[in-house]
């Protein structure tokens, strides 16, 4: 599985190179843009346990680095390839600490002229996946739709579907004939956005989504959650006596932000995010989780 | 013979001086500051505004993905160039009634300059990059102006007449026409107004990155 998240990175990679070939004439003017986002963030629940005695809530810091090459195709079409890093660092657990490296292609299209134009983004994304517990090591490639309109300069909207795929590298089986590969994951997601400025400087965002798909809760030991897994192995990013559990899930979302121009190329900014899984089994487990973050564009 | 010449070109020189006046204006906001880059227009209430024959080129240029300047005057029949100096291709447009047009995806000078041959306020804005917004205002005379930093502009070589003077500016609250003011510019020297104008929020795209795929979820 792990050489077919490979074989998706080079036929993403392959893809672009495709698209820069066949607009190269096009494509002699381009800009690079780097953006840097750094900041804490708190989770309520990052294990995503459902029993309130196995809950575990921790803080970490991310730093998250990435340059981008935007090309012009068209006055209604541009295209952006990016590499990026993230790095994130818990205050408890260790074993979460990650270093992910991505590579992303986007084109987008505006149907018309002006700001009010509406505009449709293709993203394809693939990205190797480090962290200090090897179990959660592994790649992801993701599919992204987006659909958009901004309406007057102050609001715009968009909505979205994602397709994701994670692949995991670990495969250590507990049980006998159950999955190793906890992180072997599929879902699909469809969101809203919609963001205001209120001020020249201060813009809030709303986020609603809707996640159908596999997701993995680090539980001690556990007949229910059991009966409902498709994949078990040990987490010892929790402790020697915690279990990762894959399920089958619907999670819906709830993201607000607020994000406070510090100049034309900053930002401080800050997240509430509270998700509700309904989980195969009657699993059912919530997390909030709040973000101050620093973002730098150039 | 010499002293002779010399005394006709003092008078010639003094009447000449003196056949024109200039108009000192004082923008502020209501909070008493210096509001820059509004355009005061100073238009002969006799009706008398002759449009010159031949007008020089003017430029609004693209720097790191900014209109420079951000507001631009000209008189009507103007030939504007819109030169790009940043490293990305643009496609300046404007849906603006004094002068629509588009200018395809370009990089460098274009070949050819937008000539604005009716007056009015028009904005201008960049397919590729939504938060580039810029403005050109097109007076229908020769006498405008525009305020530096201070607040304050001066229309000179004015001839000796009353004006209307009114004065436009991006977050204009009013309509421009509550701006208007006579000025009674007769006699050569210079004659100071002010105006008090109250601003709006500019109806500008935030160009600041805002952390929206951070912070858990989509």
């Amino acid at each position: 599985m792990y050489r077919t998240a490979h074989r998706c990175a080079r036929t993403l990679a392959c893809a672009a190179c495709a698209v820069l070939a066949a607009c190269a004439s096009r494509l002699a003017q381009s800009a690079w843009q780097y953006d840097v986002d750094a900041g804490f963030s708190y989770d309520s629940n990052v294990n995503r346990a459902y029993a309130p005695a196995d809950i575990r809530a921790d803080a970490a810091f991310a730093l998250d680095a990435s340059a981008g090459r935007f090309y012009a195709v068209s006055g209604r079409d541009g295209l952006t390839l990016a590499g990026e890093a993230t790095t994130e660092i818990h205050h408890r657990f260790a074993g979460l600490n990650a270093l992910e490296l991505a590579a992303s292609a986007t084109y987008r299209h505006k149907f018309g002229l002006g700001y009010a134009a509406p505009w449709i983004a293709l993203r394809l994304a693939a990205a190797e996946l480090q962290y200090r517990d090897d179990l959660r090591d592994g790649g992801r490639v993701e599919a992204r739709i987006e659909m958009g309109q901004r309406f007057t300069p102050e609001f715009d909207a968009a909505v979205g579907g994602v397709l994701e795929r994670r692949y995991a590298r670990h495969d250590e089986p507990v049980v006998p004939g159950i999955s190793g590969k906890v992180f072997d994951l599929r879902g699909q997601v469809l969101y809203a956005r919609a963001g205001y400025a209120l001020t020249d400087r201060l813009l809030v965002a709303a986020t609603l989504a809707v996640r159908r798909g596999d997701v993995v809760a680090s539980t001690r030991r556990d007949f229910e959650i059991f009966a409902a897994s498709d994949a078990i192995a040990a987490d010892p990013a929790f402790g020697g006596d915690f279990f990762a559990y894959r399920l089958r899930a619907t999670t819906d979302a709830a993201k607000l932000s607020a994000s406070w121009a510090l100049d034309d190329r900053s930002s401080l900014n800050a997240v509430y995010a509270d998700e509700r899984t309904d989980a195969a089994g009657d699993i059912d487990y919530r997390s909030h989780s709040v973000s101050v973050l620093y973002a730098w564009r150039y | 013979m010499r002293r002779l010449l010399l005394a006709l070109l003092f008078v010639a020189s003094g009447v000449a001086s003196g056949q024109t006046a200039e108009i000192a204006a004082s923008v502020v906001d209501e909070q008493g500051r210096p509001v820059e880059d509004a355009v005061v227009v100073a238009v002969p209430s006799d009706g008398s505004v002759r449009v010159p024959a031949h007008v020089r080129e003017a430029i609004v240029d693209q720097v790191d993905r900014e209109f420079t300047p951000k507001v631009t005057a000209i008189v009507v029949g103007t030939p504007v160039r819109f030169p790009n100096h940043d490293n990305i291709r643009h496609q300046v447009y404007s849906f603006s009634p004094a002068k629509r047009f588009e200018l395809p995806l370009y990089a460098g000078v274009p070949a050819e300059a937008i000539v604005f041959d009716k007056p009015g306020v028009v904005v201008l804005g960049c397919n590729i990059h939504d938060w580039m917004i810029g403005y050109i205002y097109v007076s229908e005379s020769p006498y405008f102006a525009k305020t530096g930093k201070d607040g304050k502009a001066l229309l000179g070589d004015l001839p000796l007449r009353a004006y209307t003077v009114r004065v436009w500016h991006p977050q204009l609250a009013t309509g421009e026409e509550a701006t208007r003011k006579t000025v009674d510019a007769a006699h050569a020297g210079t004659v100071p107004v002010e105006w008090t104008i109250a601003l709006k929020r500019e109806a500008k795209i935030r160009r600041a990155p805002a952390a929206d795929g951070r912070g858990g979820g989509y």
